[in-house]
Order: structure tokens, then sequence, then C-alpha cells
């Protein structure tokens, strides 16, 4: 198992290589900061601009190349992902990025698969009743409406709210109040209601994929031979369907979401961008827009991490739910 | 003989007949059991009618999508803006317009040459195996682990790039869609195209002495035709959804180019002043993507083999002129 | 690898002092094995009366059940027979309450005087797997993957036993696999069902079963999926389990000889009714139904060298949304009538035969004697049934009359080899070994003749004909087809040619027809290939359809348009398409119906003779073999062990795998399988990582278990030729000791009980 792992891992980390490598080179070749510098007041003079980069180690006179080996070599000898062009250094940003992304999203995501799952199993027991329809229904609606658009319209909808109650009572943008005074008490309904319209936004928006494969996955099983054995035995259709179908129709949907656990961290572009929350999606969006080539190869490498680590979890889950896949 | 049918001369002579008649144009069968299907049905109808109208639309009236109506400037619906017009004063019908050609233009191109990419990829690694499945399977992975929406951020907002000053944004759009939109449709025709050629019908052609080429072409395409038929439909959903998205988020088209997600976004931010603006391209979005969801349902019965409706499509399929022609050259 | 389960342990019974919890309650409650009926009604374990199913469907109200009654006494076994469709699944899920609620259930089913229909899903959970039990067709997919087995059996006994302890139930649950004969039951119990091969799972499920000491068993089809040696095996098995627990033991199945030793009485099913019951002996030796009598007709026999043709029956069976005006197999009997379309018979007992007792014979349960056929006093036993059903007459080949040395040669392999790594894990793989899936054959094919290979499954059987169909430079071995050697040219022209001098029918017709093709596209495929024109193309196909009775109107429709045994002749029709010399026949016949295989088998042998075409067949059924094969020979694990001609060689097996095969194949004849002596083979095929040094069967060889063990020596460091036997037979076997005495051990003689 170990060595498979290894294996694995091994691969995973040329493929990183290879994709943060064409990452790079595709970020250099476009990116351009110089051109930024020229908007500001007192615009500088080209020679102040590559001096400042130079400091940063950003020259732009240096060849793609040459600037790649010295990115490079940082990254192996010092682990120094290098700087920003307004001086930041991308080590440092990346801790606070990254813990915004895990607030944002670790309880909708914990949310969605448990509501998810759960609702898949519910109108697969219920299959072809009105509540299944319903629900089947939404998540497939869910499919042909961009995330985007479904934050927006949650957004606007929390805005209405508070329009109408005449009082704010959800924050749509932001993480919380910024120089809020107060007790604890008062420090925790400001984080709810900053929380709560994304919250409710990107789990009800992904709950559908869940619930459609875990439906079809336990429709697929309810009817198994194995679960006639079962019944067989003097077990009910429920006990059967709820101590055989499920575990074995859990088996791919684990794997999924194992999949789906490091993305917590990597967050997402259009719910960090919409929310307003400065986590290492929207940062990557901004370091394109500043055009940062560090910081946008930094966060394309962190999301192939992060794909990596899912795949490999993936693989782990999938031996731990399945006796059949486990190696003796 | 021990026939399961026992023949008599008059059923023959029949049948004789009747084989003038035979080798059914299966396409018609398919479209006849597509056509059965209401909602799929539908599902074109509306298609084609968005489509229609992106192209004649901009004929019913006398405003383009760069006139600016000094007098109407972010106006409700009026006899003469029929949707009102932007905050620029630009007619929101001329934009509307404007943006679902672009829109469906995205769709179909991205949607149907992902396709293709994805066959002529998946195919190859079935047929070849080993060594070259192993590497091209590595590349795909690398592929999928790429973040797209990076690289379309990176494509689509560098500065003083050249790219960006050639092409129009939709089309580097497309371009970037397209390099990131093919690997999960190519992964599932190698596996699929793997059965099949551990199927028995594929070693029955094997051993009747079939070339390669014919049986991939005679036996393999078609059994995963409505696979790729689907994928395009699901193909082009998708890239509409995407470039509303990106769009939408201030990366993917770019003004002075028009397209459904650059109206809803422009729209956002003004929704409770100049709702039109942000409900009207949102409509005809949701009839797009919709209208496909629909046909999608359609499509996958019309080519199931096993579909129950079989039968009376048998019947009475019409002919096409090449078969009607070997047929005279039989009798 | 030792196997508890044999004659002499289970006829001793267990030790008295060595009863499980379970058994003393039985012992002390119902048992009820030992005690003797007169009156079938009041002392029946289950009775059924009436029974209807209906399911709703899409096209309409399907009645798949229609009528079915019976009376089942405790130790006594009902064998319900009928083709796929018939219904007597169904019978069996309904009985259990296993049906889906949409499934519209009426009648009456009384289980010791209680009435189970009706009965909510929970309710019905008090007698399933306690009092009622069943066993499962499909052992591969009836336990849950994820589970071990010893979890498995141990929520049996929770269901119905909550307050049994925990090392109450493992107890239980070891004995039960030891009962079943899975070889060290303690460590078996953490073993997960796909560690199990498809006979041991089997075993499992039957240990479930009867876990509760279950009043009713009921097996459907339980041997279907598995090997002949296995079959007998499990077959012994749930013997045991049925002495075991005294239960009444309901039997479905479509194969005639397994039931003919193990049932009481029969009840014959077509299109969901019963058509013929009565004791085992009555519907073996004087059926008074057409069907039946067509039906055993249909049936080839491993023990009879006679050559005669199949009774095929006509036809395919009625399609059950339409309510039948008339008898619903009238459509298919030959001795139909307009009377026999005025209503449907009812059962109505057969002249002559007594009311819950016998006509012939004296074995039964008291089911009596009743067929439902307007013409039943005419169908006495004097009756033939070839005659009735309008059998063929056997085909002659002009090549019989030459002898075979005289006649060409038009395949021939020559120490052929096919060796696979063995890879282990299932995302690491690594390679522990190697499997001799092939190992050194050498035989011949002559004109007109029609070769078979015989062999459990894993015995490299399969593997040796796609060596034949690949014909490759590269192969380690010769293969000469038609003059043609792979070793000499094997190049695009070289294959062509072969081509057309080799083709070969598939074991499934479904998956080897591509389901978007017409027939016609599936037949002109290899036409055009040959390089014919449009016109000749139309004429061959039509030709074609006539040669394996379609009709030729056919030409159109797609591949799942028509029946199994329709599809199987398209498959045929294609394979002959380019006139070649020889056929490869990969199990023809085995996923067709018994009432079809006849037909295909006849079209086979018509063929055969017609058109002067030489076969090799690959079979697991030895009756089918028997019965159009000149020669065979018989693998085990890669080897011939024994090959000659078919008379020979299954009249006087002298290899001791032969016969243990031979003996596993149970026969429709309930007095011959009554009194047959059977080998019982312990164990399965062994893994190709034990393969022994020497003689590769030794490991299950019931002749080397009885060896002194001097003798045993040679069998395990040498490897036995193949030797011809004394002439005038050209007869050739692999062992050391033919003529050594079976081991006691591995005998089951079937007493009657």
């Amino acid at each position: 198992m170990l060595r498979y792992l290894a294996k694995r891992a091994a691969t995973y980390a040329f493929m990183i290589f290879l994709t943060t490598t064409a990452g790079y080179f595709l970020a250099v070749n476009t990116l351009k900061p110089a051109l930024l510098e020229q908007e500001r007041i007192p615009r500088p003079t080209p020679e102040q601009v590559a001096n400042s980069f130079r400091l940063k180690g950003l020259d732009p006179e240096l060849s793609p190349w040459e600037r790649y080996v010295e990115w490079l070599t940082a990254i192996v000898t010092r682990w120094d992902w290098g700087r920003s062009p307004n001086g930041a250094f991308i080590n440092a940003e990346f801790g606070d990025r990254v813990w915004i992304s895990t607030r944002l999203f670790l309880a909708s995501i914990i949310l969605t698969l448990i509501i998810g799952v759960a609702l898949g199993v519910y109108t697969a027991a219920r299959q072809y009743k009105a509540s299944d329809r319903v629900i089947t229904s939404y998540s497939y609606l869910v499919y042909i409406v961009p995330a985007p658009i479904a934050y927006f319209l949650v957004q606007l909808g929390a805005i209405n709210i508070n329009e109408t109650v005449g009082e704010r009572i959800f924050f749509v943008t932001g993480i919380s109040t910024p120089g809020l005074e107060g007790d604890g008490w008062a420090q925790f309904v400001d984080m709810l209601a900053h929380y709560a319209v994304p919250t409710f936004a990107i789990t009800i928006v992904g709950w559908g994929a869940y619930q459609i494969a875990q439906r079809q996955y336990l429709l697929d099983n309810v009817n198994a031979d194995f679960v006639r054995t079962a019944r067989a035995k003097g077990l009910t259709r429920n006990q059967a369907i709820s101590r055989h179908a499920l575990r074995v129709s859990f088996i791919p949907v684990a794997q999924s979401i194992a999949f789906t656990i490091p993305a917590i961290f990597a967050g997402g572009f259009f719910a960090e961008k919409i929310f307003a929350w400065h986590g290492v999606g929207s940062w990557s969006i901004d370091a394109i827009a500043l055009q940062d080539v560090n910081a946008a190869t930094a966060t394309l490498a962190y999301g192939s991490v992060i794909f990596a680590i899912g795949a490999i979890l993936a693989d782990f889950a999938t031996t731990l739910v399945d006796p059949r896949v486990r190696v003796q | 003989m021990t026939n399961l049918n026992t023949v008599d001369p008059a059923t023959v002579a029949e049948a004789k007949l009747e084989t003038n008649d035979v080798v059914i144009a299966k396409s018609s069968i398919i479209l006849r059991r597509f056509l059965r299907n209401k909602t799929a049905v539908v599902g074109l109808v509306i298609f084609l009618a968005l489509t229609v109208f992106s192209f004649v639309g901009g004929f019913f009236t006398s405003w383009d999508k760069e006139t600016i109506d000094p007098f109407n400037i972010g106006m409700p619906p009026s006899a003469e803006h029929l949707l009102g017009t932007s905050q620029a004063g630009i007619d929101l019908y001329a934009l509307t317009v404007e943006g679902t050609r672009i829109s469906i233009l995205i769709g179909l191109v991205v949607g149907l040459v992902s396709v293709l990419i994805a066959a002529v990829y998946g195919c190859t690694m079935a047929y070849f195996g080993g060594k070259v499945d192993k590497v091209m399977l590595f590349i795909l992975e690398a592929l999928i682990m790429m973040p797209a929406l990076l690289v379309v951020a990176v494509a689509t907002s560098g500065g003083g790039n050249g790219l960006q000053e050639t092409l129009p944004s939709w089309l580097l759009l497309i371009i970037v869609l397209l390099v990131f939109s093919w690997m999960g449709t190519a992964r599932l025709i190698r596996s699929l195209s793997m059965s099949l050629m551990s199927r028995d019908f594929v070693k029955a052609a094997q051993y009747m002495g079939i070339p390669p080429r014919r049986i991939v072409w005679r036996h393999l395409v078609p059994n995963i035709g409505s696979l790729l038929v689907l994928d395009i439909t699901r193909g082009v959903t998708g890239a509409i959804l995407a470039e509303v998205a990106f769009s939408f988020i201030g990366i993917g088209i770019k003004v002075p180019d028009v397209s459904l997600g650059v109206l809803i976004g422009q729209a956002t931010s003004q929704v409770s002043t100049f709702p039109w603006m942000f409900w009207v391209p949102l409509a005809v979005m949701f009839l797009l993507t919709g209208s496909l969801a629909m046909m999608n349902d359609g499509l996958r019965d019309a080519f199931d083999p096993n579909s129950s409706s079989v039968g009376s499509a048998r019947k009475s399929g019409t002919k096409t002129g090449r078969t009607r022609k070997t047929q005279e050259k039989a009798v | 690898m030792s196997q508890e389960m044999t004659a002499s342990a289970a006829s001793a019974g267990l030790p008295a002092t060595d009863l499980s919890p379970a058994e003393r309650l039985h012992v002390a409650g119902l048992h009820t094995a030992g005690r003797h009926y007169t009156d079938a009604a009041t002392d029946a374990v289950l009775s059924v009366r009436d029974l209807n199913v209906r399911f709703n469907t899409e096209n309409g109200v399907v009645h798949a059940v229609r009528g079915i009654d019976f009376d089942l006494r405790a130790g006594k076994t009902l064998g319900i027979v009928g083709e796929s469709g018939s219904g007597k699944s169904v019978t069996s899920m309904a009985i259990l309450g296993l049906l889906p609620p949409t499934a519209e259930i009426s009648g009456s089913v009384l289980l010791q005087g209680k009435e189970l229909l009706g009965l909510n899903d929970k309710a019905m959970c008090q007698h399933r797997g306690n009092d009622i039990a069943m066993v499962f067709q499909d052992p591969l997919s009836s336990l849950t993957p994820v589970y071990t087995v010893g979890t498995q059996i141990i929520e049996a006994l929770t269901v119905h036993n909550p307050t049994m302890s925990k090392q109450a139930k493992e107890a239980r649950a070891v004995e039960l696999l030891g009962m079943v004969g899975i070889p060290s039951p303690k460590d078996r119990l953490k073993a997960f069902p796909h560690e199990f091969s498809g006979g041991m799972r089997q075993r499992v499920m039957i240990a479930i079963a009867i876990a509760n000491n279950p009043r009713v068993l009921i097996a459907d089809e339980p041997t279907t999926a598995l090997d002949v040696t296995i079959q007998a095996q499990v077959l012994e098995v749930l013997h045991t389990a049925q002495e075991e627990t005294g239960a009444a033991v309901v039997m479905i199945t479509h194969d005639l000889g397994v039931v003919a030793g193990m049932a009481d009485d029969i009840m014959v099913m077509y299109a969901g009714k019963p058509v013929e019951t009565g004791s085992v002996d009555d519907i073996y030796y004087n059926p008074r139904m057409p069907y039946t009598m067509g039906l055993l007709g249909a049936v080839p026999r491993v023990d009879v060298a006679e050559k005669s043709s199949l009774v095929p029956i006509e036809g395919i069976p009625p399609n059950l949304i339409h309510t039948p005006t008339g008898c619903s197999f009238a459509p298919r009997c030959p001795l139909a009538s307009d009377a026999c379309l005025q209503g449907e018979p009812e059962l109505w007992p057969v002249p002559g035969g007594a009311p819950g007792g016998t006509t012939v014979g004296t074995t039964g349960g008291g089911l009596p004697h009743q067929a439902a056929c307007i013409k039943t006093d005419s169908l006495g036993l004097e009756v033939d049934v070839r005659e009735v059903f309008k059998a063929p007459a056997v085909p002659e080949s002009r090549f019989d009359a030459i002898p075979r040395a005289e006649r060409r040669t038009v395949l021939e392999l020559r120490d052929v080899r096919k060796h696979f790594p063995l890879m282990k894990g299932a995302l690491i793989k690594r390679r522990i070994g190697t499997v001799k899936a092939v190992d050194g054959l050498s035989f011949d094919i002559r004109e007109g003749e029609c070769f078979s290979i015989v062999g459990e499954s894993g015995c490299g059987k399969t593997t040796t004909l796609l060596e034949i169909m690949e014909f490759h430079k590269d192969q380690d071995g010769e293969v000469v087809i038609g003059g043609l050697s792979n070793k000499q040219a094997a190049d695009a022209k070289t294959k062509g040619a072969m081509r057309k001098e080799l083709q070969m029918v598939f074991q499934d017709p479904t998956g080897a027809l591509d389901p978007r093709f017409t027939v016609f596209e599936v037949l002109s495929e290899p036409l055009e290939n040959a390089g014919m024109f449009k016109a000749q193309i139309r004429q061959r196909i039509l030709e074609l359809m006539e040669l394996v009775g379609l009709q030729p109107d056919h030409v159109n429709r797609f591949p799942n348009q028509f029946s199994g045994g329709q599809r199987q002749r398209i498959g045929i029709a294609r394979a002959l398409a380019v006139n070649p010399k020889l056929v490869v026949l990969d199990e023809p016949v085995s996923a067709l119906d018994v009432s079809v295989q006849a037909g295909v088998i006849n079209l086979l042998d018509q063929l055969r003779a017609e058109l002067g075409l030489s076969y090799l067949m690959v079979a697991h059924d030895l009756s089918v073999v028997r019965h159009i094969s000149n020669r065979v020979a018989v693998m085990y694990l890669g080897k011939i062990v024994e090959i000659g001609d078919v008379d020979s060689v299954f009249d006087n097996p002298r290899h001791p795998y032969t016969r243990a095969l031979l003996s596993a194949i149970p026969v429709p004849d309930p007095v011959q399988e009554r009194t047959r002596e059977r080998i019982i083979l312990q164990g399965d095929l062994p893994s190709p990582l034990e393969a022994p040094k020497g003689c590769n069967f030794a490991t299950r060889c019931p002749v080397f278990a009885a060896l002194p063990p001097a003798k045993q020596e040679k069998c395990l460091t040498l490897e036995p030729e193949l030797a011809a036997a004394p002439a005038p037979t050209d007869q050739q076997f692999a062992c050391f000791y033919p003529d050594g005495e079976l081991d006691e051990d591995m005998l089951v003689v079937h007493d009657t009980h």
C-alpha cells in the first residue's frame, strides 16, 4: 500500500512540476506588471519601475527562461515563492488566504455533503414519489444555473430580506465587521451574520450533484441480489437497504467526497469573488488583474497540489470502504 | 429442417418482395424516436428558435449594438426600445440578439470541437494501448489538474498580449475553453471503446478478417456514437454556462464584445434600479440551457438500441436514394 | 481441502453429545424428519393454493403466475421445472414475500398452518430466514461484497435470536460453515465473499439459509452458474442440509437432470401455469402432457450412446400480457387441434393415477399425477415422443463412411502453450506466478468430424480456442489450419485465407451481434469482406437465412427483436457465410433454454452432415458433447488428460478425472439417479500457484487418495504422459494408475429415501 501511494505521489509530483512550469511560462509571457505601474500618479520613469522590480526579483528585462531558473532556484533552495509587484511576500500572504478560504468553505462543504447524501438516500427510498421528483428536479435545475449567478441571486434575496425587515440582519460581503467592539456574544452574532449568506448559497448550489449521485448509486443497489439475500434472512426491506445497499452504494460517493475535502482549503473563485472574502480563489483572480506572476503561479501550483491530494485520498477512501480492492 | 419458423412458400415470396424495401436508414428511425419524445421536441424547437432569433432578430429593430440613443439612457422597455436601453443608452434588444449569438456560437463550437478532440484522443488511446496509452493518459491527467479558470483568466486578462490584440475576446475564450473541456469525455470514450474492443461482436469481426480500420468505423464509432451526441449537447450546455460564469465575474468576454454573461454581469450592480437589464439576458440563458437539457433526454432515448419504441419505427422507414439504387440493381 | 460432506458422515449424523443450542431446540421442538405422514393436506408444512401473481407494466398487466397449488411435507422435495419466463422464480419470491409491492398476489400460502400472504414486510420477517429460507441462483452477486462471510451468517442468527450470545453465534457460524463443507471454517469466517470461489459462495448461501433450521428451504436454480463437479458438491450439501434440518425443499430448476435424483414430486410449469404435476417417477416415465414429453425428449443423455435426434419444441413461449383463450402450449404443440383452442385446460387427474399415490415407481411426496391437456388419455406410455414432435432423422454425413485415417486433416495443433503472468493486487499489481492456461496441447481434427474439449471452467478450453483464432507467428507451438501453418506464413494474405477456412460461433448470442446492425448487415459483413458483389450478397443472405431456419423477411430486424435461439442461428449463419471448412463453437447452446437448445443442436448436426463441416466445440455440458461429438478431449489445468472416440471415452473412461466428471452429471432418469454411485471431487480447481509438481490432478484425485504411499510417490514426482489405451479404441489418457481403487470417502451412494 505504502509503495503504491509513494508511486502515485511521485507521479503527481512530476505532474505538478509540469503544470506549474507551464503556468509560469504562460504567466510570465502574458502578465506585464510594468504596464500597471505606468498608470500611477505621478508616473514613475521606466528606470524606476525596472529598479523596483529588480529588487523584488521581477526583473522584466530578463528572458522568461532566466526568470524561471531564478524563480525555481529560490523555491528549491529557500522555499521562497517570490514577491508580488507591490512588494508583498507570497509565502507570508499564503497562510492568511488559505485560512480565509477554509473558514468560508468548511461549514458549507460539510453541509453540502451531509444534505446531498442524506437527500440522495431519502429520494432513492421514495423513488418517483412527489418528494423525490421535486428534490431531483431541483438538483437537475442547479446543473443549468451558473454558480456565480446562483450566489448572486442568494445575495439579492438576503438584501431584500434586510430591506423588508428594515434592519441589517445579513451581511452579504466580507468576513466580519472591521473594528467591531464588544463581548464574545456580539462577535459571535457578527460572525453568524457574515457566514449565513455565503454558507447558504454554496450549500444549496453544491448538494445537487451529491444528491443525484447518491440516489443513482443507491437505486442501482436496492434491487441487488445481496439485498434480496438480506431480506430472505429476515431483515425488513428498509433494514436490508440501510445495512447492505447503502454501504455498497457509498463506495463511489466516498471516493468523490475524498476528492472534495482538500478543495476546502483551495476555496472557490466565484464564491470568494461575489461575497468578497479574500481567500485563495479570489487571490488568484486578483493576482492576474494585478499582473502578479508569482502569486498567479503559486495559486496554480497550490491548486494542482490540492487536486493530487484529493486523487490520492480518493484511492485511499476506496481501499478503506471496499474490501475487494484492499491489498493483502 | 428444424425451423423455429416454418417457412412456407407464400411467406418467402412475400419476403422477397419486402426485402426490396430492406436496409432501412437508421437515421430515420432515430429521428422518429426522438420526435416521439415531446419534451425533447419542445427543447429542440426552443433552441432552434433562439438560434434563428440570434441571427435574424437584428432586422426587427432599427437600433444596433453600437448606436447610442442619447434621449433614452437606462430606460425601461418602451415602444421605441422593446427591451429598454442600457446605462450607456444602447438598445437592449439589439444587445441581447448579439449576446445570444455569441453565446450560442461559443457553445456550439466548444461542444462540437471538444467532442471531436475527445473522440480522436480517446479512440487513439484505446486502439494503441500500452505505452502510447500511458503517455497520453498522463498528459490528460495533467490537463485535468490545471485549474482551468486560472488559465482562462491569464489568457483573457493579461496585459499587452499580442494574442488579445489580434483575436476578439470571444474567440480567445473559445480556444481556452476548448483546451480544458475535452478531457473528461476523452477518458470516458477511452474506457468505453476499450470495453467494446473486448466484446464478442468485435472479436467476431476480427475473426472474420475485417481490417481494423473498418472495425473501428463500423463497430466502434456507431456504438459510441450515442455517447458522442449526448456529449455534444452536454458540452454545448457546459460551454454556455462557463461563458456566463466567467464573464459574470469579469474574466471571460470583454467589452466591447457582448455575450449573455457580459450583459448579466454588467446589470448586477443596478439590479434593483434597472431590473430588466438583468432578468432579460438571464431568461434567455435559461431558455438556452433548459432547452438543451430537454433535448438531451430525448436523444438518449432515441439512440438507445434497447429502447422499447423500436417496434413501431421499423415498419415504414424512408429510404435514402442510395439504398434504392442498390436495390434496383439487385432486382 | 477436505470436505466433510460425504455420505458416510451425513448419514451417521452428529454425535448426540455434540448438539448445538439450535439443534437441541430443534430436537425438542418441531423436528419432524423421522415421522411418517399419511395425510398430505393436514401435515403439509407448506401448502399453496391458487397462487396468482400479476405485474403492472407499461405494456399491460403481465399475469406471471396463474394458479399454483401444492402441498409439501417435511423432509420431502418438490421440484419445480420450467424454462425461463415460466414463472417458477416468481412463485418462490411470492411465497417468501420478496416481490416488489407493485406485484399483485392472490391465493393462499400456508406455512405450518399460518397464512403468509397479506402479511406486511415486518410480520413476514418473523418467518423469512427462520422457518422458511431461500438459496438464490447467482452466488457471485448474492452476498454483500463489503461484509465478511461471518458477519453475514451471524446476521441471520441475530435477526431471529436477539438474545443469543456473541460466542454462541460465532460457534454456530463455525459449525454451519463446517456443515456445508468449507475447510478451516473458523478462519474463513473473517474472509470476504470475493475471496471465495462460486461454489464456496453457494455453500455460504446454504449455510445462511439453514442457520435457523428452517422448516422449508427454497432453492432457486442453486447450481445453474456452477461447474458440474461443483454442482455435484453443492447438491450433496443441499441434500445433507435437508437431512440435518428435516426441512421440506422446493427445488426450482430448468435442468431435468438435477431434480431427477433429489425430488419426490415434480411440477412442470409453462406460461405461468402448472401443466403437469406428479411424483418424480410419474413425470419422468409416464409424462402425459406434450410439453413435458417434449422437454424430456429435448435433453441429450450423457449415458446413451445410441444416436438419435433431439426433440425440438418449435416456437417461443406466449406473451403473458394476453390472457390465453386456449391451451397456452397449443401454438407449439404438434398435437394441437381446434379443441385445444377452446378454453384453457385445467389440471385433470391422469387416468390410472391414484390421487396422492403414484402410477409407476415407489417414491413420491403425495402430489397426484395431473396433466393439463385434453389429450392426456391418448398419451400413454406407448407414444413415441420423437414421432409426435417430428424429430428429424439422424443426418448422415458423407464422411461417416470413410475411415478417419483416410480423411483430410483440417486443423492440427502441435504442442501449443499459453502462459499468463499471474498478477495480484487491485491497485498495485505484482507478478506472483504463472498461469499455465494451455500447456502443451496437441490434437488434430479431420474432415466431417466434431471434436469437443470438455473440462471445468478454468481448465484452459476457451484459451485454446482463442489461441487457434489468434493464429500468429509468435505463438508458442504450431497451429495448422487447412494446411496453413502459423509458423510458415502468418502475413495478412495467409491469415485471410485461414479466415475462410475457419469461423467461430460464440457462447452469448446477444453479445456476439452488434446491436446496431440489422441481420442483413450482420450477414453481409463477412461477404463484403470476401469481395462479393451486392447482388450475390443479397442472394447468399437469403440462402443463409433459409439454411439456418429463419424467415428471410426478418433480415431487416435488429438482433434484440429475436429470441435467444434465433440469435444463435444468426450467429451460425454468419459463421457459415464464407463457406468455412471448420467452425469453432464456443459453448454454442449454454445460454439457451432446453427446448430451444434442442433445435440448435439438431441444426448443427444437420449442417455438419449436409455441408461436410468439421466442428471444434468447447462445452461444459457433457450430455451435449456426447450427443454431437465424434471425438472428445478432457482437459485439466491446461493439459489433455484423456482423448479419444466419444463413445469409448464416455463408456469406458480411464482417467480418474474423466470418471469423476462423468459421474457428476445428473441424468434425467430418477431410478438411475437414485442408485448411481457418484464420485464427488474434493474442493475446487487448485489455484495455479499451488500447481503440483507431478500429476496435476493428484490433489483432488480419489484414486490417488486410496493408493498406498509408495505408489503415491510416483504421482507426486512424475508427470504422466498421454499413453494409448489397449486396442481397439484410439483412446489415450495420462494416468499411472487408471485402474486404481476409488477412495470410498469420495463416493456418494444415493440411497432411496
